[in-house]
């Protein structure tokens, strides 16, 4: 028993050192902006031009907040939650993508028409519209936990 | 949530602020009120809702460990406003972050929520990511799911073997000027259980995903994102006519920069539902049994004639092989006057859903395509702020549409003012009329009350 529990350590042992020595020698990524921005969709390549990011070799430019990018910032915030977390709190995604959301997001920010807020108006008639066009945009948010609300009806 | 469990995460609060050296606390308290009146219920609603987030830093005199909370609680002051009862709240999230000062190396325990290839998952557990040598980058996360309520809000007991445990793990590789590719892994629920359909199936799934994703910027004018996304969950045969293909979705997008003002994308997304909606927690509306594939291809036009405005044209045409093609197009801008501190956008779009087949067939057919307008306008000066938010729909065949209740048009107005005396105090009211088919017209008051102390670097953003 012993024996096997020697063994067993010197092999972790051996196995965290290797692991350690695969592990990248370049500085992280900054944890927060240096500058605080302007109000509004930022566009990185105005101060960062052409350069890229180096732990991951996209251009500052892919980060710009363009409306394709806002259209399609699930990739982004898959691959590096940390570029976005440079600027965003979590509370920012949560505004949205919160598993229990105690409003529609266009209600919590009725003072921000800017923001990309889903579900304007009270989108009970709009809803039954979307859903027959296209459910697999509702099952995103709807299909796994957030559907406290969809069961008093969908039972 | 157990009471052990508020026990710990309370503990965990106030120890993690205590001991950090820059705390920062931001909350948001609205009250709402308006009167709702729909054929057979009229009810006054006044709910009063807090957020409240904290994000502590330099815990125990450490740069890199910090403790993040989020969550809210609401109570109803008249008439039940939310399913479920007259006061609720979530814990939305609350963890512990360690960031190493190399390869962006991170270490979370708590509650979080997981973004990480094929998973967005709200669990209590850990993660961890690193970068490694030759551009990998590998990130793995376990634990248990917060939020899944199966059919019917059975509680999680009731279905022990579902989803008590998940776990997942990326393993990416940066290639040098070009960009990202990982592959994913998600596996959710220790042993296989049933979809809990409503009607008897005995589809039995542990859900279990594998990812390829990718966003590749080989050149500064071109920009290639997406993903793949596989069911690999063992199932037993599904319904007559079900599309067995395991491939739950294919979503690309390629945006071409042709110049400093202009950009072109395309977009393609097909889904096969058997496969997309496996693990549903809601078979009703999201039944693997459902026979079809969703597609979707589009294009998008970007040009900013001038700096401060953008112009976008778009056309997205959606098939779902069990009820037909629909197609929207529109065009939306805005306008940021920056000198002024104004912004303001319109949009109109127009959906044209004539090809769609009956879709209920208790009920004589009809058409869903309507067009949608909207326009807004914010502005700031000194401490006051202001915003106009105006949309109108317009539904085709409202005399035969059943949910129409005969009414062609929705159309809602917010508008709101701001005043804010101090940098970290703001207070704001919305009022909003809106005219709908289902509630009629409606007047919402809202007050928000948003406070921040401390050193809030990301709080608003």
């Amino acid at each position: 028993m012993l024996k096997k529990f020697a063994l067993l350590s010197v092999a972790l042992g051996l196995g965290l050192m290797v692991a350690c020595s695969w592990i990248s020698p370049k500085g992280s990524f900054a944890p927060t902006h240096p500058q605080a921005l302007e109000q509004g969709r930022p566009t990185c390549s105005d101060c960062h031009g052409t350069d890229r990011v180096a732990s991951t070799d996209k251009t500052f430019a892919s980060f710009n907040h363009t409306q394709e990018f806002i259209s399609n910032h699930k990739i982004q915030a898959n691959q590096d939650p940390a570029t976005c977390a440079a600027c965003h709190a979590q509370s920012f995604c949560a505004d949205c993508h919160g598993g229990k959301t105690a409003m529609l997001p266009s209600a919590k920010l009725g003072n921000r028409p800017d923001r990309e807020s889903p579900h304007r108006g009270d989108y009970l008639t709009m809803h039954r519209i979307d859903g027959k066009v296209d459910p697999t945009s509702c099952f995103k948010c709807h299909g796994r936990s957030n559907n406290e609300k969809c069961t008093a009806c969908h039972k | 949530m157990r009471c052990s469990t508020h026990l710990v995460l309370f503990a965990t609060l106030v120890t993690g602020t205590a001991w950090a050296q820059d705390v920062a606390v931001s909350t948001t308290t609205i009250a709402q009120a308006w009167k709702q009146d729909t054929p057979g219920i009229s009810k006054n609603l006044t709910p009063a809702t807090e957020y409240v987030g904290i994000d502590a830093t330099k815990l125990g005199g450490k740069d890199a460990l910090s403790f993040h909370f989020y969550g809210w609680g609401m109570a109803d002051l008249a008439d039940q406003s939310y399913i479920g009862g007259k006061s609720t709240g979530d814990f939305t999230y609350g963890y512990v972050q360690y960031d190493f000062s190399k390869a962006n190396a991170q270490l979370k325990a708590g509650r979080f929520t997981v973004n990480q290839g094929v998973g967005n998952e709200q669990v209590d557990g850990l993660s961890a990511r690193t970068d490694l040598r030759g551009g990998f980058t590998a990130s793995a996360f376990a634990g248990a799911p917060v939020t899944f309520r199966n059919y019917g809000n059975q509680d999680q007991s009731v279905i022990a073997s579902q989803r008590n445990f998940m776990y997942g793990g990326r393993l990416a590789w940066h290639a040098a000027k070009v960009g990202e590719i990982g592959v994913d892994f998600l596996q959710d629920g220790t042993s296989p259980t049933t979809q809990m359909a409503p009607t008897a199936t005995s589809a039995v799934y542990t859900r279990k995903l594998v990812g390829l994703d990718m966003k590749l910027t080989p050149w500064t004018f071109v920009d290639f994102s997406g993903r793949t996304v596989l069911d690999i969950a063992p199932t037993v045969a599904p319904a007559p006519g079900v599309n067995v293909s395991r491939l739950a979705e294919d979503d690309y997008n390629l945006t071409f920069k042709l110049a400093q003002n202009l950009s072109l994308s395309g977009s393609f997304v097909e889904r096969n539902l058997f496969a997309y909606f496996s693990g549903s927690t809601l078979p009703t509306l999201f039944n693997q049994n459902e026979a079809g594939m969703f597609k979707a291809t589009g294009a998008k036009a970007t040009w900013l004639p001038v700096a401060d405005l953008q112009v976008v044209g778009d056309v997205r045409r959606t098939d779902r092989e069990s009820l037909g093609t629909t197609t929207r197009a529109g065009v939306d801008a805005r306008y940021n006057l920056s000198a002024s501190h104004v912004l303001f956008g319109v949009g109109y779009h127009n959906v044209n859903a004539f090809q769609v087949a009956a879709v209920d067939i208790t009920t004589p057919a009809y058409s869903i395509s309507h067009s949608e307008a909207r326009a807004w306008i914010m502005a700031e000066r000194g401490a006051l702020s202001a915003s106009l938010d105006g949309m109108r729909l317009h539904y085709s065949d409202a005399d035969v549409n059943p949910n129409l209740n005969g009414k062609a048009f929705e159309s809602a107005i917010v508008g709101s003012l701001g005043y804010r005396p101090k940098s970290n105090l703001k207070v704001s009211g919305d009022l909003t009329f809106q005219d709908s088919p289902i509630f009629g017209k409606q007047t919402i008051v809202l007050g928000r009350l948003e406070y921040r102390f401390g050193t809030a670097g990301k709080g608003d953003k």
